[in-house]
């Protein structure tokens, strides 16, 4: 769906480059986790993908299309949800969808289906300007999937959203992706990354530093640990164990029999963790 | 392509009536019409207002009212009130030998000229029928002070049609819209044309507006108006989408519309103060060419190649300004 083939970018059209020599690929019906810190060049990367910038050095394809020659057709394939929401505030959040659904050639959604799939059901009369933070950025995700797009470009879709949203949000992406549809998710927030993706690319300062599924990500650079919270003669103990180590089995063993357990959990790395150790940089 | 041109034409037009500043843009022309029509002088508008005592000179005032305005107060202490007060107005108290006209001082020589003359007139009992003089004229009906003001309410027109797309894309840029477009599937061009409407029509429809309530309809040209008007808004459509880019606010871009009101101002004045050897000095002004066509077709003497000869002026001026703007404006269109 996406082919990235040494990608170059640079503002200023000089060698200080803010993407150097990227190159990936997405099959359709992958969610690929484009991960890294501000100024990374995630932005910049799926800038360049969705036409926004424009491509200077190296092959790009999104859906079948070249982007050195934007055909904006392509834009009927695809959706894009924006980190910062972009509503129209002066129309009313039902206005927005269908006026954007005007612009599209092929067949969109019904806004009011949109509108409550993000739970904005009921909203759809009040003017975008008098939506809080996290009902803008809704309506800019529904707004996102209004013409079924096979490929989904998506910026931060939980950032400003509360758990109980967020969790809708990362419901609605599993769903559009069991459907077949491709996500390119663009993310500093390696939970979600590790909950929806199928492979995830840590960037760091233009340059990938390596493409992998967060499975074996974990397995490779993780440690297999258990932390085990006991009552010890009255006190309360904590103490973590390797699971491979025969001699931390032995006692994790012991002290399960033996002591009265309060809490044990695995302690598997995450995502944030294996990214700090690959890159020596820290998710800011 | 249409359609979707037709799609953000209809948006902008939808939230523009949302919007006091843009619907105030939208209506101005028309409030100006009313305006200039309530206070700018009719050619059958008398050049003497008079004023008399009730009761006094009655035979003088059934004479003098075809000539003059004519104002009755109860009494002289009335009278000496009036002919106090700012304007100009000539007080004619009592009768026969003990008569006289009463003025404050500083009323216009030919005022009180033609008072005394009219006077004079009345006592003779001359009538306009004893005239002997032939009178010959082009045929304009119009005062020239209200084809000035008509004139000068097209050029802001023009303007303000300007700024409301400016405005429009100020919204969408405080809004962050752009770039949802930019990945939306329309044409830059379809957009732009799209916004673009919005200014054209406004400018044709408050011109046209204008002219009608301004009662110039009869000597104007209604064709050479449209055509010239739209040649004209898309200098104004140009500067909107150049203040609307490199503007981040609605004052930015207010204040940015005060600065063109410079050179729109500079160009009425020196076609109506400059000599005609120093005419020159304002060729550069797109807005020049624009009063003096608009002059031309408000008096109804424009012929179609002088329309066709000012268009051409227009038209260049507004291309070469383009060429160095475009890449502002792209860049601005591009996030």
């Amino acid at each position: 769906m996406i082919t990235v083939q040494n990608l170059y970018h640079s503002y200023n059209k000089d060698d200080n480059y803010a993407v150097k020599d990227v190159s990936f690929e997405i099959p359709k019906g992958e969610v690929f986790g484009f991960l890294g810190p501000s100024g990374a060049g995630k932005s910049t990367t799926q800038g360049i993908l969705t036409g926004l910038l424009q491509l200077q050095k190296g092959n790009v394809t999104v859906a079948g299309y070249d982007v050195k020659e934007i055909k904006r057709k392509m834009f009927n394939q695809i959706g894009m949800s924006f980190e910062q929401s972009n509503v129209y505030s002066k129309m009313t959040a039902k206005e927005n969808l269908k006026f954007y659904a005007k612009l599209f050639d092929v067949p969109t959604r019904d806004p009011d289906e949109l509108l409550e799939i993000v739970g904005l059901e009921g909203k759809g009369k009040i003017r975008a300007g008098e939506f809080s933070k996290g009902m803008k950025h809704r309506l800019t995700f529904a707004r996102s999937m209004l013409n079924n797009p096979e490929l989904w470009f998506l910026d931060e879709p939980t950032t400003g959203l509360d758990p109980a949203i967020a969790s809708v949000i990362k419901g609605i992406v599993k769903e559009q992706n069991e459907k077949g549809v491709t996500v390119f998710l663009t993310t500093h927030n390696m939970y979600i990354a590790d909950e929806l993706c199928d492979r995830v690319a840590f960037i760091i300062d233009g340059d990938i530093h390596l493409i992998d599924s967060p499975k074996n990500l974990k397995l490779e650079y993780g440690e297999s640990k258990v932390e085990v919270e006991y009552g010890d003669n009255g006190k309360l103990k904590t103490e973590t164990f390797s699971t491979l180590d025969e001699k931390d089995k032995k006692k994790l063993a012991d002290i399960i029999a033996k002591q009265n357990i309060q809490t044990m959990h695995t302690k598997e790395a995450t995502l944030e963790e294996i990214f700090i150790k690959v890159t020596g940089r820290e998710l800011i | 392509m249409f359609k979707k041109t037709l799609t953000i034409f209809k948006r902008d037009l939808h939230v523009s009536y949302r919007d006091f500043m843009s619907l105030f843009m939208i209506v101005i022309p028309i409030i100006l019409a009313f305006a200039v029509n309530a206070f700018a002088p009719g050619i059958e508008d008398t050049t003497v207002n008079l004023v008399f005592i009730e009761g006094e000179n009655t035979e003088t005032i059934a004479y003098l009212e075809d000539f003059a305005k004519i104002t009755k107060v109860k009494d002289y202490d009335s009278l000496e009130k009036r002919v106090l007060r700012r304007d100009n107005i000539v007080g004619f108290v009592g009768e026969g030998e003990d008569a006289y006209i009463l003025t404050q001082g500083n009323e216009p020589e030919d005022v009180v000229m033609f008072a005394k003359l009219l006077k004079t007139y009345s006592e003779y009992d001359r009538k306009v029928e004893d005239s002997t003089a032939i009178i010959k004229d082009f045929g304009v009906k119009t005062s020239p002070t209200k084809i000035l003001w008509a004139n000068m309410g097209i050029l802001l027109t023009s303007l303000l049609a300007g700024m409301l797309i400016s405005l429009n894309i100020v919204e969408e840029k405080m809004d962050n819209t752009i770039s949802a477009i930019n990945v939306a599937p329309i044409s830059r061009t379809a957009w732009i044309f799209g916004k673009s409407i919005m200014g054209i029509l406004v400018a044709l429809i408050g011109c046209s507006a204008m002219v009608l309530i301004l009662g110039l309809a009869g000597t104007v040209n209604f064709l050479q108006l449209l055509i010239f008007v739209f040649v004209s808004s898309l200098i104004s459509i140009m500067i909107g989408f150049l203040e609307g880019v490199n503007s981040d606010d609605v004052m930015t871009a207010v204040a940015s519309t005060k600065m063109v009101m410079l050179p729109l101002a500079a160009s009425v004045a020196g076609y109506e103060f400059l000599s005609a050897k120093w005419q020159w000095v304002m060729y550069w002004s797109p807005f020049y060419w624009v009063y003096k066509g608009n002059l031309s077709i408000l008096n109804g003497d424009f012929t179609w190649l002088e329309l066709l000869w000012h268009s051409a002026i227009v038209l260049g001026i507004a291309a070469l300004v383009f060429a160095y703007v475009a890449p502002r404006i792209r860049k601005g269109l591009e996030n």
